[in-house]
């Protein structure tokens, strides 16, 4: 039964998600600007695999912004269409329709890891290399676990708040910038460090990058990878706490309901 | 017959906070100390002027929202605390044309809510085609809801409504925008669910709607229940049910 309703968010919320025309901007077209963009700036770095952060920074600036502007965004949408409440209230426990909308929407945003590779082959036909394509895969399906972990941290507490707007745009490219999406982190300063360091987007991406460069050195891979399962496992928990929280909290505050 | 419903002293407050450096409290007493009980199988009004507190009081029994203090009880079970007892036996519908998924056909909001209310699969595809024929949303069934007029988003919002086949269903001003033969088909359904024993708990304005309808009513105002009864004795020695109510509310305001 949770399966079935697992699946059956799932595509609701595909077939919702891409009726939005600002979701299709997000991604068809964001990940396509991103790329021109990253590509105009790296084209000189000397650096010459434009596959690490060319197209893995702007397919993951892509992802990222799906992610933000729907799930947490939906939030938002169900609340003034009057839906929130409707799920909230079914027998059905909350945590897994919104998981459902999560994976539902981080499937469909791997989307802009294609566009973007497809923008950089045909707009600038350049040799993009995947030297270890296995570690590639395993690194991005733990990346793609953890997105669907802090996707549900942030819509369980944006269903706190009315101001999810607001929210989700301080979040979108902080987040970016921090977890090195399109440079690495090493260029900010410690103190900022410190910060991307707890975030997994962060190992994520720099597994990603190991991979596209080639992974010479196994035990860092694991090593990084270890660091990633413990946060998503640290993240989920904290999920859980949250969402028995806010199922209480959010019943006290009135805050399932525009007024 | 058996209480389905047990509300006792029940008080719900919103705290809202005004002012940019210096925060204000106010506290706003919506509910304040109503009582009354429900028996299964009534057909039960819920009267007062807007701001009265009739749609917090359905949102305390429909499990959205914590009463502040006061007993509130729906089949038994405390409705903050004990709703999972709760949730898979009741239904609510809102009036207007809020809460339904307009980018999804009929036939797919029904499906999906199906799926929510954990419905077994084989069951699904038969009631949702007796509910849309019901309502008679049939023929446009599979067209999405942002084509629909508002009268026929409010008949999908009855349909979903019913498809967990409640004990109790809330309905908050359903026929708020129903043109008169939809708000007559939604009448029909009322009296159809009473005589398959079920509970119906209903808040309006159309006073004669009430008055076909209900087996009893307690009237709110300011919070407050200022009356309760049947429909019949409410009225009284008035002309009407409608010139009863305003005396009434009359009477309290002044």
């Amino acid at each position: 039964m949770i399966f079935r309703v697992i699946f059956s968010t799932m595509i609701v919320q595909m077939k919702q998600s891409f009726a939005r025309p600002m979701f299709r901007f997000c991604l068809l077209a964001n990940p396509m600007l991103n790329t021109i963009l990253l590509y105009e700036m790296y084209k000189n770095s000397g650096e010459e695999n434009f596959m690490a952060y060319v197209v893995l920074g702007a397919g993951l600036m892509g992802l990222w912004g799906c992610i933000c502007f729907s799930s947490a965004g939906d939030i938002n949408r169900e609340r003034y269409s009057g839906t929130l409440s409707l799920i909230f209230v079914a027998p059905t426990s909350f945590p897994i329709i919104i998981l459902g909308k999560i994976i539902g929407n981080t499937l469909m945003s791997l989307l802009t890891l294609g566009i973007s590779l497809a923008t950089a082959k045909i707009l600038f036909g350049i040799d993009l290399v995947l030297e270890s394509p296995g570690y590639f895969l395993i690194a991005l399906l733990a990346s793609v676990i953890t997105f669907i972990v802090i996707s549900s941290v942030i819509a369980c507490l944006l269903t706190l708040s009315r101001k999810t707007e607001l929210y989700m745009n301080c979040i979108e490219i902080p987040m970016s910038l921090i977890c090195g999406f399109v440079f690495p982190v090493s260029v900010l300063a410690p103190q900022v460090r410190i910060i991307s360091y707890i975030l997994s987007p962060t190992y994520a991406v720099e597994l990603m990058r190991m991979a596209v460069w080639g992974v010479i050195d196994t035990t860092l891979f694991w090593e990084k990878m270890s660091i990633l399962i413990l946060l998503t496992i640290i993240y989920t928990l904290i999920s859980v706490f949250l969402y028995k929280k806010i199922d209480r909290r959010v019943r006290i505050a009135a805050t399932l309901e525009v007024a | 017959m058996e209480k389905v419903i047990c509300v006792k002293d029940l008080k719900r407050e919103y705290h809202k906070k005004s002012g940019l450096f210096k925060k204000n409290k106010n506290i706003v007493k919506a509910v304040d100390g109503i009582s009354f009980d429900v028996y299964e199988g009534e057909i039960f009004g819920l009267l007062g002027q807007n701001g009265a507190g009739k749609t917090t009081t359905i949102k305390m029994l429909t499990t959205l929202l914590a009463p502040t203090s006061g007993q509130c009880q729906v089949l038994g079970y405390k409705t903050f605390g004990e709703e999972k007892n709760i949730r898979s036996k009741i239904n609510f519908i809102f009036g207007g044309e809020m809460g339904v998924y307009r980018r999804l056909s009929a036939r797919d909001n029904l499906r999906y809510f199906s799926n929510l209310y954990l419905i077994p699969a084989n069951l699904q595809k038969e009631r949702i085609d007796n509910i849309l024929e019901l309502v008679d949303l049939k023929d446009r069934a599979d067209d999405l809801v942002e084509t629909y007029s508002k009268g026929m988003i409010q008949r999908l919002q009855i349909a979903r409504g019913l498809i967990n086949d409640p004990e109790i269903l809330f309905m908050d001003e359903p026929t708020v925008g129903l043109d008169p033969v939809g708000a007559r088909m939604l009448r029909d359904i009322i009296r159809k669910l009473k005589a398959q024993g079920k509970t119906v708990l209903l808040t309006t304005h159309n006073l004669s709607e009430v008055e076909e309808l209900c087996d009893r009513v307690v009237i709110i105002n300011k919070g407050k229940v200022i009356y309760g009864g049947t429909p019949e004795e409410i009225k009284g020695d008035s002309l009407s049910l409608e010139d009863a109510y305003v005396k009434l509310i009359e009477e309290v305001s002044e």
